[in-house]
């Protein structure tokens, strides 16, 4: 299968600054060494807590950082070395959705312009085109097109969103990011916004990297699933044999945490979530080793890397060997 | 015939046995703001009662009137705009409305106390955790610590119980030094440091990572089995409600539409808000079994245009003509399972 995306030795740290002075005292990294490819017509599910990188990867993918080291590739263009033509030509392939309606969308302006900013920066169409494609894109996203003239306080949450998708789409996109898009919206709106992403999906084969720290919202959207921790790519796997046979132990202390919309399910966590408030690791070893149930000698000493554990099943575990096939 | 008669009566007895024992009764409370452009109905006749030593789930979506519910019993409702109209909050047998402030300021914090949704803000950033965990104490309940020395030591004694490692050094921090997780913890610490008889968390863990959400839940159900607190949960998560509470109230713009317990609420729900706020959710297999997601259709009305009759009559699946015409009174199909919709007539 061609690579739509390919992520390679992807490296991003950011400097802790403090004292009077702003003295650099240590660096964190955001992302530490990760390979990721998106594949056509796919929906690459990020999940992880908060603070593990999952955005910084999303802002690196968009152009909007420079990560320290390695590269990312975007059908067949660097698009860290990319300049002029092709960045732009770059840049009107990925598209984002933010996780706030509220905030990313300028509350001065008519929702026709706010939807045709990105076809008036990318040049395409005249006038009147760009008028009749917003009113075919509000169609899409399931609004109706006198609503063109309002602004965005008249919408709610959900609507709002809509009309971010709908911004996205402008351009015609192959590959859309979506950050944490569903996460301040209501249970019932959110299951609005998922089936239409999950159906404009089929209808434009758009690719989505779907990034949300709801391991439910990402197993019900995903084709495959990456689980991050800490900057590091920790098991990546198809969403139904991560699901089935969690093999990396923080994932397995991420599924055993989601409380269970069934009472009286006796909570499978017991002895598998650590405490969490202290974290001292290793820095040589594996990230997770200080959280670890499982940690031997060697997870304190050597970072493990993603193996193939299973057919298209990886995972960053020393101790792998210890699972045995479900 | 004569098998069910009896698990009738039991139940009716339960029934008259749970009303005796009830902490906290709210009794048609309508609570309303007052702004430029009306009268916006916030609470428009609430029923509600938790038995002692229980926990009650509070869940609806955002602009239902959780919140205003969990204010309104403290009686923290700005006003102006807003104000309690009409109903009553009958607490441990005393009408809480009928108070006078210094009544009302004894009860807030000492015997019903509140944690908020956000960790990090209500935790006042100039103070360290101990001399604000120490202060509810010296307010409150001077036989138990005279001193600010003593105060302290009960601080240590409550950061202990909710699991926070060297209590007799972390006193001395500030809230920046501290993780959310570890925020929420002092919070909760704070909150019981009274031992109050009813504790109010509204969307404690919202704000929370899963694994921190499942610690900090985990804790308060060992607290309140320890210190015999009722909890009022407010939330929009049903999954938390599931794993730890028993017994589920689900608001809809200002009322309560259906009331049980959580085993009724989740494998026999009644009220059709209830049905697709449960067929919303995603189930991580649901994909697999090639379900599609059932989304409630249209938004959540807001106050200013809620509409006529059952405000739930503009996206219900199983609309009736009545529906639009009134507004359906308290109906009860079961023993212990209230309902206000029209379909439970009979």
């Amino acid at each position: 299968m061609e690579n739509l995306l390919e992520i390679r030795g992807l490296r991003k740290s950011f400097a802790i600054r403090s004292g009077v002075f702003r003295k650099i005292t240590g660096y964190v990294n955001a992302i530490d060494d990760v390979d990721l490819d998106v594949y056509p017509n796919e929906t690459l599910g990020l999940v992880g807590e908060s603070g593990c990188g999952k955005t910084t990867m999303a802002k690196i993918i968009l152009a909007l950082e420079k990560p320290d080291a390695g590269n990312v590739v975007f059908n067949g263009a660097d698009i860290h070395a990319a300049k002029g033509q092709t960045l732009a030509q770059i840049r009107r392939g990925i598209q984002v959705i933010f996780q706030d309606p509220f905030g990313s969308l300028n509350p001065r302006k008519r929702i026709s312009s706010i939807i045709s900013e990105p076809m008036i920066i990318h040049k395409t169409g005249s006038r009147k085109q760009r008028i009749l494609r917003c009113a075919e894109l509000l169609n899409m996203v399931g609004l109706s097109e006198d609503m063109l003239g309002r602004y965005p306080h008249e919408f709610s949450g959900g609507q709002r969103q809509r009309i971010c998708i709908a911004r996205a789409l402008a351009v015609n996109p192959r590959l859309l990011i979506c950050d944490e898009p569903v996460s301040a919206l209501d249970v019932s709106i959110q299951a609005q916004v998922i089936n239409l992403l999950v159906d404009l999906q089929k209808e434009l084969e758009l690719s989505y990297i779907f990034i949300s720290h709801d391991l439910s919202v990402i197993g019900y959207i995903s084709h495959r699933i990456a689980v991050m921790y800490r900057g590091q790519i920790v098991e990546l796997a198809d969403a139904e044999a991560l699901f089935d046979n969690p093999l990396h132990p923080y994932t397995r202390c991420l599924m055993a945490a989601v409380p269970e919309p069934v009472p009286g399910l006796k909570s499978k966590m017991d002895g598998l979530i650590p405490d969490v408030d202290e974290i001292e690791s290793s820095p040589r070893g594996c990230a997770y080793s200080s959280l670890c149930p499982l940690r031997e000698e060697v997870c304190m000493q050597e970072r493990p890397g993603l193996v193939e554990k299973e057919s298209r099943h990886y995972v960053a575990c020393h101790m792998h060997a210890l699972f045995t096939g479900s | 015939m004569n098998n069910t008669n009896k698990v009738e009566i039991q139940n009716q007895k339960k029934d008259l046995f749970r009303e005796a024992e009830d902490l906290l009764v709210i009794q048609d409370l309508h609570t309303h703001f007052f702004t430029p452009d009306g009268v916006l109905r916030a609470l428009d006749g609430v029923d509600l009662s938790l038995p002692k030593g229980r926990a009650l789930g509070l869940v609806g979506e955002s602009g239902c009137g959780k919140t205003v519910l969990a204010l309104s019993i403290l009686r923290l409702i700005p006003d102006p705009p807003g104000r309690i109209v009409k109903g009553k909050i009958i607490f441990e047998g005393v009408d809480l409305l009928g108070l006078d402030e210094q009544a009302i300021r004894d009860i807030r914090g000492n015997k019903i106390s509140m944690i908020f949704q956000e960790p990090m803000t209500s935790l006042n950033p100039v103070f360290t955790i101990g001399s604000q965990i120490a202060e509810v104490v010296l307010l409150h309940q001077r036989h138990r610590a005279a001193t600010k020395k003593q105060a302290l030591d009960v601080a240590v004694n409550m950061l202990k119980m909710v699991g926070i490692a060297s209590p007799e050094s972390r006193i001395n921090d500030y809230p920046h030094q501290l993780s959310g997780g570890m925020c929420q913890r002092v919070m909760i610490a704070m909150a019981l440091a009274c031992r109050p008889s009813l504790m109010i968390a509204d969307e404690p863990t919202t704000a929370l990572d899963v694994t921190t959400q499942a610690q900090i839940l985990c804790l308060m159900k060992d607290l309140r089995d320890e210190i015999d607190t009722s909890i009022l949960l407010v939330t929009h998560d049903l999954g938390v409600v599931a794993q730890s509470c028993h017994e589920v109230a689900v608001m809809y713009t200002g009322n309560i539409v259906e009331n049980a317990s959580v085993e009724d609420i989740f494998s026999s729900p009644l009220h059709p808000y209830t049905k697709g706020l449960l067929r919303a959710i995603p189930r991580i297999d649901a994909r697999k079994r090639g379900e599609s997601l059932q989304a409630i259709p249209g938004n959540v009305p807001t106050l200013k245009d809620i509409p006529k009759g059952c405000s739930f009559n503009n996206r219900c699946p199983e609309v009736m003509d009545i529906c639009r015409g009134e507004y359906p009174p308290v109906f009860r199909p079961k023993a212990g399972h209230m309902v206000r919709c029209w379909r439970y007539v009979n």
